[in-house]
């Protein structure tokens, strides 16, 4: 192929590419210029520049309420993968059977696998044949630990495949014991892992729907609950307001992966 | 003084037996190596001594201390790996320190420490580098570093040198053969590389499929060899059948052979009528009209049917009457003519025996 064609065809391929993020990410502008609109409707065209809309959303206690709600759930959801997600991602990398080994790694990933609301559904049984019932926050708080699982196990794991393992024995080696050579060696390298996973926890336990929709307790609404009510029965840019919201925390934990571990695994 | 025994270790994996009853001695300040084809026990061997192998029978000790059963940790070894296994998230100053504080060691002594022994492999001010800053060639002398600054008893290395390129290789050799004479520490050397082994070792040990071929001093190894596997193993080596046809007592013996009777010596005891390898390297073998012959050399003769200028040397390949083939190598500036009839000549005391 001569050049000429070459270039053609990677320009081809760059509009490609560019329609595709534009069809992905025009949605999320839309919503987020509409909720800068002085006008009443969720519509267009746009009426005029306005926070008025913030200012109702930080105004009403049920959003701020459900806020609060939903960052406390994803917030535990994080602290307990973060410390099982990572047991279980040492357990099997290291301890596990060879044999037992990609099985384990499966059902550990299964949440991943199976649709949300069939694990939502699953739960929501079991809780009230074992008469944990949905009256508590206990309920949805499980439910999110599971299906935001194996995001840090899935993390974790792969830092620890990347993890020269002669370097435990060359701690070992120095002197230090299985506690000194975990916390000195192992934790620093697979660190980026964790923090990586631990943010995808956190952001995908605010977001998700239907686990909340089932096992949600009693006067308790999470943030994605909330909206999906209010628009219901409003149709004004206070959803939007919301979901930019929403949309500037991603962004802004994304920013986080990048700056804190996604640059500096690069050295390992 | 014995510094490290190795007593009758053996090693299974499943159905495979790794190690067969393998016994060392290794005295006190001596650099010993252990070579091998990949797969012949030797880095079983070694980390058995570091203590993350636990032999299935046998004993290890240091000095007359048994370790056998001590985790690696409570062994007081100094190991260097072939990945270097640095700590990537800590400074050069940090992966030495690291050693000091398992240890113990108060600040001011494990910084004096740390000064001496970078001085000692030539990194002073480094200190505050990171390893991935570092050359390949810094970071393997980090690691040495690293496992000398904790004064280990024994000194374990694995191939460290099998990922640089070969001019640091062959400078690396003398660097570290260097400075473990200077620090006086025992050595194990883990490496497949025959002539890593013979310029830096005391003593080579020649493993195979788990068992010790032969181990003796890189001289003795390379001129005496035990087996024809142990001589193909380290060099070039021709060998021609024989059978003995009189011991002359000693190491000597008269061999005869399809391309006539030799002169060879070799282990003493062997019997008249026992079937033998004569074993002779190619730089040993001279054209028989060059240089001065001794009395009682061997004359063989042949004709030319290759010979490879290389500079240095001309590598031929002479065709016996007998059909055999042998390599000789001459001087470059000798001129060779192809299909020539050449004489050969060879001392007796580079003729080496080996049963078969």
């Amino acid at each position: 192929m001569s050049s000429v064609d070459k270039t053609i065809w990677d320009r081809l391929f760059l509009v490609l590419v560019g329609a595709i993020y534009i069809f992905l990410m025009f949605p999320i502008v839309l919503v987020m210029l509409l909720s800068f609109n002085s006008g009443e409707f969720l519509a267009f065209p746009l009426e005029g520049f306005s926070l008025r809309w913030f200012e109702s959303l930080f105004s009403n206690k049920r959003f701020l309420d459900a806020t609060l709600y939903s960052v406390r759930i994803a917030a535990i959801s994080t602290i307990v993968n973060g410390v099982i997600g990572t047991l279980a991602a040492i357990y099997v990398a290291r301890h596990a059977r060879t044999g037992a080994r990609n099985w384990l790694r499966v059902l550990m990933t299964g949440p991943l696998l199976v649709p949300e609301i069939l694990t939502a559904i699953a739960l929501l049984f079991f809780f009230y044949e074992i008469g944990v019932g949905t009256d508590y926050s206990i309920g949805i708080q499980i439910g999110h630990i599971v299906v935001t699982f194996p995001y840090v196990f899935l993390n974790v794991s792969s830092a620890l495949f990347n993890f020269d393992r002669s370097q435990e024995e060359a701690a070992r080696s120095l002197g230090a014991g299985p506690w000194m050579v975990f916390r000195r060696v192992t934790l620093p390298a697979i660190k980026p892992g964790i923090i990586t996973g631990c943010l995808f926890c956190f952001v995908i336990s605010f977001d998700i729907f239907n686990i909340s929709l089932l096992l949600k307790s009693l006067g308790n609404n999470t943030l994605p609950l909330e909206l999906f009510d209010y628009l219901r029965f409003n149709f004004d840019p206070t959803a939007a307001a919301i979901a930019s919201l929403s949309i500037f925390l991603t962004f802004a934990a994304i920013l986080i992966i990048d700056r804190t571990v996604g640059l500096r695994s690069l050295r390992f | 003084m014995t510094a490290l025994t190795i007593d009758r270790v053996n090693k299974r994996y499943g159905q495979l037996h790794i190690l067969k009853d393998i016994s060392i001695a290794i005295r006190e300040g001596e650099f010993i190596s252990l070579l091998g084809p990949s797969g012949c026990g030797k880095t079983t061997t070694l980390r058995c001594i570091a203590g993350f192998e636990r032999p299935d029978s046998g004993r290890i000790l240091f000095g007359t201390r048994d370790v056998t059963a001590a985790l690696p940790e409570k062994r007081d070894i100094g190991m260097v790996f072939q990945s270097y296994a640095l700590f990537p998230h800590m400074t050069v100053a940090e992966n030495l320190a690291f050693g000091l504080e398992a240890r113990k060691i108060a600040p001011d002594e494990r910084k004096r420490r740390i000064g001496e022994v970078l001085s000692m492999v030539r990194l002073e001010g480094y200190e505050q580098r990171f390893p991935r800053e570092l050359s390949g060639g810094q970071q393997q002398r980090v690691a040495l570093a690293r496992a000398l600054v904790i004064e280990p008893s024994v000194l374990l290395l694995d191939e460290p040198l099998a990922n640089l390129d070969a001019t640091l290789r062959d400078e690396m050799r003398f660097f570290i053969r260097d400075l473990q004479q200077r620090v006086g520490i025992t050595s194990v050397y883990v490496t497949h590389d025959q002539s890593e082994a013979m310029v830096m070792s005391d003593r080579i040990v020649v493993m195979n499929a788990g068992e010790i071929d032969q181990l003796g001093a890189p001289r003795e190894i390379y001129e005496r060899p035990a087996s024809a596997r142990v001589a193909d193993f380290i060099g070039r080596s021709n060998t021609l059948q024989g059978e003995i046809a009189e011991a002359l007592g000693g190491e000597s013996y008269r061999i005869a052979t399809s391309s006539g009777a030799i002169g060879a010596e070799g282990p003493s005891g062997l019997s008249v009528g026992a079937k033998v390898q004569v074993m002779i390297r190619p730089e040993n073998i001279r054209i028989a009209d060059t240089g001065e012959a001794r009395h009682g050399d061997n004359l063989i003769s042949g004709s030319v049917v290759k010979s490879i200028y290389q500079g240095n040397a001309n590598q031929l390949s002479i065709r016996l009457a007998s059909g055999d083939e042998m390599a000789v190598d001459v001087s470059g500036r000798t001129l060779i003519e192809p299909d020539a009839a050449i004489s050969l000549r060879f001392a007796p005391g580079d003729a080496w025996l080996l049963a078969s």
